[in-house]
Parts: C-alpha cells; structure tokens; sequence
C-alpha cells in the first residue's frame, strides 16, 4: 500500500512538472484511443482478451479464433481454430491457454512448438447445456492460489431448449405462467459462479443468483467480482462482490441448490428471496451509468495508467464507455461510486473485454453478436497528462468527500450550485409481465440539497454535508461546472454512489 | 445476382407500398414494428411532399423502443444527444430537446402501440426514424423519402438504412462455409482470417446430436459430426460442409445446417463396449489432439482411455475409423451400424459376430473400421465431378 501511495505521489508530481507543456483545452485530453488494425477475413467479434507474457496480446473471436499479436510488427497470428464461441481466456504461457467455450473450459497447448496449438484438453465439461443461445459461459479468472472460476448465463425466454441437453433437466427452473418472460435454468449450474480447484478436482458451485454475469476480475486485494446485466429480477446492472455460497437475486439458479429441492424459486415470497440476497456492491444506474456492463478489470499499473491504481475498470456495450469503480469498506462491506472514465473520445461501443498490456495500456475488444455493440479491438493509452476528474468518492457520517485527482478552482468547489444530488433506489422484484426487457423504473426519485461544503487547504479534497443520507439508495451527483486550479473542465461530472450501509 | 437483387428491390418496394396505405381522411397509414434484434421491421418508406402520415408503431421486442423522426442527416447528432442526457435520460423518455427532432413517439413497452400524425415536410429528402434507447440508435433506424418520385435508391446500396439490411450474405462473410483459399475470395465470401483446407473443425451446434458437438470436414468432400456428450460419431455426410449463417448471426436459437447428403448415421448409442456388459458405460470426453489436422478424440468409457481418428476412404466412399485402446484389459465390442445394408463394414482386427466386432485386448491396442456406403460408390454424377 505504502509503495503505491509512494508510486502515486512520484507520478503525481512528475506530472505537475510536464503539465505546462500541454494546452488546456479538452483536447488536451489525457487519454488517447487508438484502433488496431484487425486481419483481412476476421469477424472481429471480441469474446477474450489476455497479454502473455512475452507482451504478445491473445484474442479470441466469436467465429472460433484464437489470434495472438505481436504490438512491434502489428502482425495477427492464428493460434488455434474451431473453437464454440469462446467468450474468455487466460493464459497460462506463451504456449498455452485456458479458453471458456460454450461446451468446456479447454487448456490449448502447442506442444511441438510450430507456433499453431494442436493439443486440446477437456479441464471440464461438467455443467448443463440446454442449447439455449443465452447460455453464454464466461471466465476462466483465477485466484492467488490458483484456482480458476467461470460463470454460467441463464437461458433466455426468447429462446428454447435442444431435443438434447447436456446434464439432468429441471423444469422447475423455468416458470411457464408468469415466468414466460423470466431467463431461466433447466440444466445444472446455470446462473451460478462456478469453481475450479487448482490442481484438478471437480467443478464446484461456487455462488448462485446470476442472471447474466458477462464479465469477472480480481481485484488487487482478491476479492472476486462479477458484473450482472439488467432486466427480469436485476432491476438495474450490478457489480456483485461475490463470495462463496451467497445468492446475489436472480431466483433461477437456486433450483440448483440442495435446500431448495422440489420447489418452485420464481413464486416464493419476494421477501423470502429478499432476505437470503447479497445486494450489489455497485448498482450501475440503467440508462444513465451503464446498460450491458461486461468484465470489470482491475488496474495493477500503479500509475502508468493514470492516476486509478487498483480501481476496477468497466466495460459498457451500450455506448461509447468504460465505467470507472472507486470502493471502499463500509460497516464491514464493500461499497462506492461508478463514474465514467471514457467518453466520446472514438472508443466504439460493444466494450466487451478488458486488458492491460505491459506498458500499462488498456486494451479493449468489442462484439456485438446481435445485441448493440462493434467489433474490433483498441487501444487506450495515458499520454502523461494528469486526468481532471474524481479520483475516489468516500462516504462520511453524514455526506461525501471527493477527492480530485489535481487541485480545483476553490471558489467553484464550494459553490453548492455545483453540486446536484438526487437519491432514488431499485426495487427487487419479479419483473411484470409484458413490461420491456430493459424497462427500469427509479424508485423515490428526490433531489437532495447540499447543506455545507469544504475544501481542503490543497484544493484536492472537497466534503459536502447532505441533508440525509439512506441505506439502500443511489446517491447520483452531477458536478457543475469545476475546473482544475489551471482552469481544466472536469473530464467527468456524472457520479452515483450505491449506499447499502452508512458509516458506522 | 443482379436480378436476385433487383427482384429483392421490388419485393420491398411492393411490400412498403402495401403497408403505406391511403386511409378514409386521406393520411398515409404506415403500420411499423420494433422487432427482435434492435431493428424495425420496415427499414424504410416513401411518401409525397406535405402529406398527411400517421404511423402506427408497435412494440413487437422484448426490449423498450422509443421512435423519432429527425431532420435529414442528423441522426447520429441525435442519437449523441441522447446518450448525453445521461441522469436526465429515463424521465425524458431519451428524447433529446434538439432542433434536430422533428417529431417522436416516447419509449412504448413489449406489446403496445403508439401513434403519430403528422404533415410530411414540404421540402424533399430523406428523413431518418430511430429508436434513441441507450445503444439502440446506432442499429435500429431506417429512413422515410419525402419524395415525388416513387422510387427509392437500390437496397443494396442505400447508406439511410442499417448495413445488415442492405448487405448480401457474403459481403457479412455468411453463407456456407467452403473450403476455399483465401486467394479466390472474390468468387466467394471469406469466413475467417485463414484458408479452410481440410481437415479443419468448429465445435458447434448441429442437428441430431447432443449439445457439444464437433463437426469435421475431410478431404474428399466427407464430413462428419461427433457429439463430445456421448463420446461417439453421429453422422457423416458427403457434399458440402456448413451453413453457419444463422448461428453466426447470434441472439438466436441456432443450428449449423449441413451441406449434403448424410450416408452414415451411428445406429448405436454405445458403439464402443468394453468388456461383456451392455451396461452404459460412463464417457467422459479428454480433449483431442491434431494430427496432421485431423482431430483424435479422447475420451474414457468407464476410466478407460480410448482415442479415435476419422479419416476418409481413399476412394471418398466412406470414411476410415482408427482406433486406439492401449489398456482395454478385457474384450472390446464394436458396433456401429449393421442395420443398413448399404453399408459395408471391414475391420483390420477382430471377428464379426452377429454384426458386432470383437477384439481381444491385444486386437483393440490398435484397430481401424473401414465403412463403404454403396450409395456414394455407384453414384457416377458424382465421380464425374
């Protein structure tokens, strides 16, 4: 922790001294976004992304590629072929790789060294396949100890079963009165957060109450994330701090459950369901912050990304964004404030996978297979340029402190007209029946005033005092118009704050 | 394929007339669906300066839909507009004030239906509609001609409408897969960054079999399917290879569809029994390593490993099955198909009893069953080519 503080406060003050080389205008902007150059015939639909260690970037496509590129040469490579939309990888060396298909986790290997994998090992197969389009897989991540963890889609109502599945069959995991309109979980494990014990050893359910959790990281720390997409029971998209034997809401998956055998999860009491939730981390406002959250990825380039060391980045396929998460531990439990850390600066839409290459460059590959999205991979580079933003957002007894990444204009950070609160919540409940996939309802929608506010002597630090604060709301601030102390807009101004418990 | 095309226009051209009707008040009625995918069913129509139009626009998606029409050109600018509405966007129906905004439908749920009327501009051009949810915009649109002329620009061309509506099969690299150097990718489409020369696989859905299924395509113009579930072949066929449009397409219940003709079908759900027991035995699928390309499955009936290499008959009228069973300990029965009579069976090791052959141990270290189908032996047109 000392080291990155150190890394931090070095960075930042290099970054002051070459400041006044650059205009500050918002061209100035600290980010670049590059395109690169995809090979002739690919349909570059972005399913996984991994940097090996020899700085090589691995990619995996929807068609079934898995392509290695060399940044020197710019040169694609083909790796290996065939592959049922794999949706993940990890690599494990130059030579090898974990890749998550629809139908098993397979360890690829070239073991004659030409370059081109030709060993193809089952690591496992053991969960449910319905032949449902919506049972996407995703993952593998693993953990210090080596364990590997994959997550498993629901199906969806727009679709069917096979006339042969893999696993045993449960109809209870599907509702078919209200439920028509329910994503579901007929075969085994769907809906769940599965593991994988380093070593061998069987696949094990790890967490349940998925609905479509396209996206897992660690982060620094260890603690395992996993994004959720809104719609039936997810009222609006999550990221769930997920931990062994917790259910995080969507009621599908728990037909898998011992406890649960014989009965019907859809019809139980709302509050029954309510009661056993482990509530999100992170509620990601729909149609404001994200609609189709995809892989949360931690940034472990103690700044040569930029001034967000450890804070998880998040893909959005809806628009052009990633979403940038700022936690911390309140009352014993993570919690904190998504903000947007890429606008409108060319990046596509459909950001489905995440990673950081060598030089602390993010790398980001789109798809879009039906849904809103592109295809392609790019590149995101900090050019040195301090960000003007939200460096962390943290709860107080009673209000926030935000914390800048550079000092700001005083007087235009006191000014409570730059400050806009609104509260609302998300309800959890079964989704009515007809009401659109991605219809999301704000519920208690209220402005909350500003009742006083205080900057720290080096302009870095601002604390406002609010009104009231509640447990369970959205706290969404949008900042006015603050620039930097040298007179740059802020890059961001859009907050939202997922308050599950107050300050102790 | 230029009358494939033209014959395509007019089809859209008939069918947009017939949804544009004249209604007793003299208003153009244009009945326009939200359907699955982010798309509207009616990509485009055609309508005189100053009309009455009244639309009628349904929800028939399982997602949430607004409709706006914008002054001509500006629909990106709109769509941009909307994202920026960010908090304000849910109330605002993701409508955005903008100048560019000439008339709109807020967002209409699963089902319903909104209408609106409106008098067509006076001034000639193409209009564009678009659903601004979040995402949507930028696939979901389609363009209204204010125009005296009746006709609109070519399909296939027309910049107003989204790509996957005006674009061939090939030129979205969809269609059959053929095993086509990427050096004749002018006459066909191009599928992927490589040349498919086979033996090359996709692990995929298909027809009559389970759900993790591998399918092969050999020299000679013979495919294969082998389900990864059961640990066995389904079925080969000769032909084609794949169609894997629909699957490549997502979003949707999919298949790939075979091309060709199937001319062996696994008539056992056990082809492979080792020891005196017709119990199932338990399979589990180990992976599979290529061998000069061809895949060699692996996989264990009861923790016993088994390897299987399909290649084809030299003379391309069946295919080769290589076996491997280095540690069977006990006697190994094959059996595949015997109900067929068009086929015809031959073993390197073995003895055939009733239809099934038997191995010793020794045998089954390593074996091979060569099918001949008749069919494809006697077929002349076939050799010919």
């Amino acid at each position: 922790m000392m080291n990155l503080k150190l890394c931090r406060f070095l960075l930042f003050a290099f970054l002051l001294g070459t400041q006044d080389l650059h205009s500050q205008t918002r061209a100035e902007s600290s980010y670049t976004v590059q395109n690169i150059a995809m090979p002739h015939g690919l349909m570059a639909e972005t399913g996984g992304l991994a940097f090996l260690p020899d700085g090589r970037l691995a990619a995996c496509f929807i068609r079934g590629e898995l392509m290695l590129y060399t940044p020197q040469t710019k040169e694609w490579k083909v790796f290996a072929t065939g592959l049922h939309e794999p949706l993940g990888i990890h690599a494990v060396s130059n030579s090898e790789f974990i890749v998550m298909q629809r139908p098993e986790l397979t360890r690829i290997r070239d073991t004659d060294s030409d370059g081109v994998a030709d060993h193809y090992e089952t690591l496992t197969d053991d969960f449910g396949i319905s032949g449902n389009y919506h049972e996407f897989n995703y993952g593998p991540v693993q953990d210090a100890k080596g364990n590997l963890y994959i997550a498993l889609n629901t199906a969806s109502q727009g679709g069917s079963v096979r006339p042969e599945v893999r696993g045993p069959l449960n109809p209870l995991g599907r509702d078919m009165t209200q439920g028509i309109y329910e994503m579901y979980s007929v075969v085994p494990y769907r809906g769940w957060v599965m593991k994988l014990p380093a070593g061998g050893g069987k696949l094990q359910p790890y967490a349940s109450g998925m609905r479509s959790p396209n996206g897992m990281g660690f982060d620094l720390k260890g603690n395992l994330f996993v994004t959720d997409n809104q719609s039936d029971w997810v009222e609006t998209s999550t990221l769930y701090h997920v931990k062994e034997g917790k259910f995080y809401g969507h009621p599908a998956s728990l037909v898998w459950q011992k406890e649960w055998a014989g009965r019907n999860p859809f019809i139980s009491p709302v509050d029954e369901l309510d009661k056993i939730r482990t509530k999100a981390a992170v509620l990601f406002p729909q149609g404001i912050m994200a609609n189709s959250p995809s892989q949360p990825l931690c940034d472990i380039t103690k700044g040569k990304f930029g001034p967000f060391a450890g804070q998880l980045f998040v893909g959005e396929m809806n628009r052009d964004r990633i979403v940038r998460v700022m936690l911390e531990t309140v009352a014993g439990e993570l919690q904190g404030a998504s903000i947007p850390f890429i606008d409108g600066q060319g990046l596509r839409k459909g950001n489905n996978r995440l990673a950081f290459a060598p030089d602390g460059s993010l790398w980001v590959g789109q798809i879009a297979f039906g849904w809103a999205g592109d295809q392609g991979v790019q590149r995101i580079v900090f050019n040195g340029n301090l960000p003007a933003d939200v460096q962390m957002m943290n709860l107080t007894k009673n209000g926030f402190d935000l914390t800048f990444t550079q000092p700001v204009n005083k007087s235009q950070a006191i000014d409570a007209n730059n400050y806009s609160f609104r509260h609302y919540y998300y309800k959890y409940q079964r989704k009515v029946k007809n009401a659109g996939a991605d219809v999301t309802d704000q519920q208690d929608i209220q402005t909350v005033p500003v009742k006083s506010i205080k900057i720290s002597p080096d302009g870095l630090k601002v604390s406002l005092v609010l009104g009231e604060l509640k447990a369970g709301y959205v706290y969404e601030l949008k900042l006015g118009d603050i620039t930097t102390a040298k007179g740059r807009p802020l890059d961001n101004k859009l907050i939202c704050y997922t308050l599950n418990n107050l300050k102790p | 394929m230029g009358k494939i095309s033209l014959l395509v226009c007019l089809l859209f051209l008939i069918i947009s007339r017939a949804l544009a009707q004249q209604n007793v008040d003299g208003e153009i009625v244009i009945n326009l669906n939200a359907i699955s995918g982010m798309q509207f069913d009616l990509v485009r129509f055609n309508v005189k300066p100053g009309v009455k139009v009244k639309i009628n626009f349904t929800n028939t998606d399982d997602m949430a839909h607004n409709f706006l029409i914008t002054k001509p050109g500006s629909r990106l600018d709109v769509v941009n507009d909307a994202l920026k509405l960010e908090e304000k966007g849910p109330q605002m129906n993701y409508i955005p004030k903008s100048q560019n905004v000439l008339w709109s439908i807020p967002v209409v749920s699963t089902n319903q239906t909104a209408t609106l009327t409106f008098n067509a501009p006076n001034q000639p051009g193409a209009y564009p509609y678009v659903c601004t949810y979040p995402g949507h915009g930028f696939i979901m649109y389609g363009v209204m001609y204010v125009s005296n002329d009746v006709n609109m620009p070519d399909l296939q061309t027309d910049q107003n409408i989204p790509p996957s509506r005006r674009e061939s099969k090939a030129g979205q690299g969809l269609g059959p897969v053929k095993a086509t150097p990427l050096s004749d990718a002018k006459a066909h489409h191009v599928s992927h960054p490589y040349d498919l020369v086979p033996p090359f696989l996709y692990r995929i859905f298909m027809d009559d079999s389970g759900p993790a299924s591998i399918a092969v395509s050999l020299p000679q113009d013979i495919s294969y399917c082998w389900d990864t579930g059961s640990c066995r072949l389904r079925y080969a066929w000769t032909g084609g290879f794949l169609d894997n449009t629909a699957i490549w397409k997502g979003h949707v219940d999919a298949n790939a569809k075979i091309l060709g003709t199937v001319f062996y079908r696994e008539a056992s759900e056990y082809p492979v029994i080792i020891g005196n027991s017709d119990k199932q035995a338990i399979a589990e699928f180990k992976g599979y390593k290529l061998i000069d390309k061809y895949p060699e499955f692996h996989y264990q009936l009861n923790g016993v490993d088994v390897f299987e290499l399909i290649k084809p008959k030299n003379d391309g009228n069946g295919i080769v099955r290589n076996f491997r069973i280095p540690d069977a300990g006990n006697t190994v029965w094959f059996s595949g198909n015997s109900t067929n009579a068009s086929l015809e069976h031959k073993s390197s090791a073995g003895t055939w009893v009733d239809g099934r052959l038997k191995l010793s141990p020794q045998d089954a270290k390593q074996f091979s069953i060569t099918t001949t189908n008749y069919s494809l032996l006697f077929n002349t047109r076939r050799k010919k080519k």
